[in-house]
């Protein structure tokens, strides 16, 4: 366990999260059943098909990359088209789903695919049960 | 002054329809845009009546459970950034620039200019703040700032279309957009700019409307087809609307240049304010009727030239009262009689956005050759005694037009569009 208090949604907050419903509303079958087995069961591999589509979903210019889950090695500006704001809007939408905090300095540091897939790993085994109820 | 300005593009999201065609259909054959609506699924609320936005869907704070017409086809990285107002803005925006037969491509010269008017998104900022405050500070919407806040659709629509102008939004409540207009028309005479987008935009959602019932501003009146009536003897206040216009305005030389479709001059503009109360009007409209006198004296005009007056009255008992005095005083002491009419009693009140859009049904009504009757009108208020006010639309068009406008604060913007 950290000993950083993870930010718990409130009862306000889940029952009007921007994220889960956008998750359940406009995210595809397969990530939401991944989203649902993770809260109740917090496998990783889970959370990973959760974060590749909110990554996928909030990529600005769709024409500049696959619709596939991409490869690891890809950088999320310079390969997928990311801008600073897109980036922003995608750490505020996983921080919202998972319940964690993500610092500015802590995302800087994300620069590929693989390093978001890592990190979010990291952050979920550190706060763990943060999540809200889907 | 030497320059003139033209207006070359109309775009329009109202209550009375959602493009040019739509909306002239409205205004000759006095068809509203009212509706019943229930606001925060409260059915025992008086206030029952808006003038809806058709054809759009837009009340969620998540632009992704946004629908609206497939004809626009809008990027998420201008989506992102957007509130409801902001999404009729860009739609009034592509029509206009459709209309004025302009490429995107023309408005990145820096001789393009962009002026706005809205309240901004109280839904937006509520829905951003109350995540806000249920995580304590922790965390927020990055985009929640730019979709929010008054300026909104300044900030989004100079990033869209690459503006690299005058580019600046006005808050005078519902004077607004009369004021960005008259501020874009000295722009275009001062040779500061040469072309200018003109845009209003206001939301028909709870959080945009319902306060104005906190100040009785709002009808009571439950029936679409009556509620609002302006200066008519039953009126009981307003009916709120929202939407999005777009007006553009071009020096004459230019317009001529590219051969572009001319709907009539911006001649001249003036305001002047009440200095009375913050929310009431004066009870003589003694600012409006200096701010009309002002704008007649800019367009080189006498009260006898101008032919239609579109009054700005909202059905509110107070606010028509005064503005039916004001022009008693400016007209009919002259010795003039132009027709007057409100086409809020079809349209509703959209609030900062409505000075623009009666500009623009101005435009229609010199260019088209009618004069917009006033809908809902059966027994005119005694204040209105010696005023020419139609209750069909007349089948003439004016020659010049008087457009007013009147807002918080007692602030008050007229315009004088002459027909070319």
């Amino acid at each position: 366990m950290s000993s950083v208090p993870s930010p718990q949604p409130s009862p306000a907050l889940a029952a009007s999260n921007d994220a889960i419903q956008t998750l359940g509303r406009h995210f595809p079958e397969s990530v939401r059943q991944a989203y649902a087995r993770f809260v109740l069961t917090r496998v990783p591999d889970d959370a990973d098909i959760v974060v590749m589509a909110v990554m996928l979903d909030h990529r600005p210019d769709k024409k500049r990359a696959p619709t596939t889950v991409p490869e690891d090695t890809l950088a999320l500006v310079a390969d997928l088209g990311f801008d600073s704001v897109a980036l922003t809007e995608m750490v505020f939408f996983l921080e919202d789903l998972f319940g964690v905090r993500i610092s500015n300095d802590e995302i800087l540091r994300v620069r590929t695919v693989g390093d978001l897939r890592a990190f979010v790993r990291r952050k979920l085994a550190t706060q763990p049960g943060a999540a809200p109820p889907a | 002054m030497s320059r003139k300005a033209l207006v070359t593009g109309l775009g329009f999201i109202t209550s009375i329809g959602n493009d040019r065609d739509a909306v002239r259909r409205s205004l000759r054959e006095l068809r509203p845009g009212l509706e019943r609506i229930e606001f925060l699924g409260n059915p025992s609320l008086p206030v029952r009546v808006a003038g809806t936005i058709k054809d759009f869907q837009a009340d969620s704070a998540s632009w992704r459970d946004w629908r609206y017409p497939a004809r626009y086809e809008l990027p998420r990285e201008t989506l992102r950034g957007l509130s409801a107002h902001g999404l009729y803005a860009l739609c009034a925006v592509e029509q206009a620039l459709e209309d004025s037969q302009l490429a995107r491509g023309a408005l990145t010269d820096g001789a393009t200019g962009l002026y706005c008017a809205s309240a901004g998104s109280a839904f937006m900022l509520h829905h951003h703040l109350a995540h806000l405050h249920a995580v304590r500070g922790e965390r927020g919407n990055p985009m929640g700032v730019v979709a929010s806040i008054a300026g909104t659709l300044n900030f989004n629509l100079a990033a869209h279309y690459g503006i690299r102008g005058a580019v600046g939004g006005f808050v005078a409540a519902c004077a607004s957009s009369s004021h960005a207009l008259g501020c874009a028309l000295d722009d275009i005479r001062l040779g500061r700019q040469t072309r200018m987008l003109v845009v209003g935009g206001e939301e028909v959602n709870a959080e945009t409307l319902l306060p104005f019932a906190a100040m009785r501003a709002l009808s009571t009146n439950a029936d679409p087809a009556t509620a609002s009536r302006p200066f008519d003897r039953g009126r009981d206040g307003f009916v709120g609307s929202g939407g999005a216009v777009c007006l553009i305005l071009e020096e004459e030389t230019l317009a001529r240049a590219r051969q572009a479709p001319v709907y009539a001059e911006l001649a001249g503009w003036g305001q002047a304010a009440d200095g009375f109360n913050i929310a009431v009007s004066h009870p003589e409209g003694a600012g409006l009727a200096e701010a009309m006198r002002r704008t007649l004296a800019d367009a080189g005009l006498a009260p006898g030239d101008i032919d239609y007056v579109n009054a700005h009255a909202t059905s509110t008992p107070a606010g028509d009262r005064s503005e039916a005095l004001a022009l008693r005083k400016i007209f009919t002491d002259a010795g003039a009689r132009p027709r007057v009419s409100s086409t809020k009693g079809l349209t509703g009140h959209p609030l900062s956005m409505s000075g623009v859009m009666e500009a623009a049904f101005c435009c229609l009504a010199l260019r088209e050759g009618f004069t917009p009757g006033n809908a809902n009108l059966v027994e005119p208020d005694e204040a209105c005694a010696g005023l020419d006010l139609p209750t069909q639309t007349l089948e003439t068009g004016p020659t010049n037009v008087l457009n007013n406008s009147s807002g918080f604060g007692g602030s008050n913007v007229c315009h004088v569009l002459r027909k070319v």
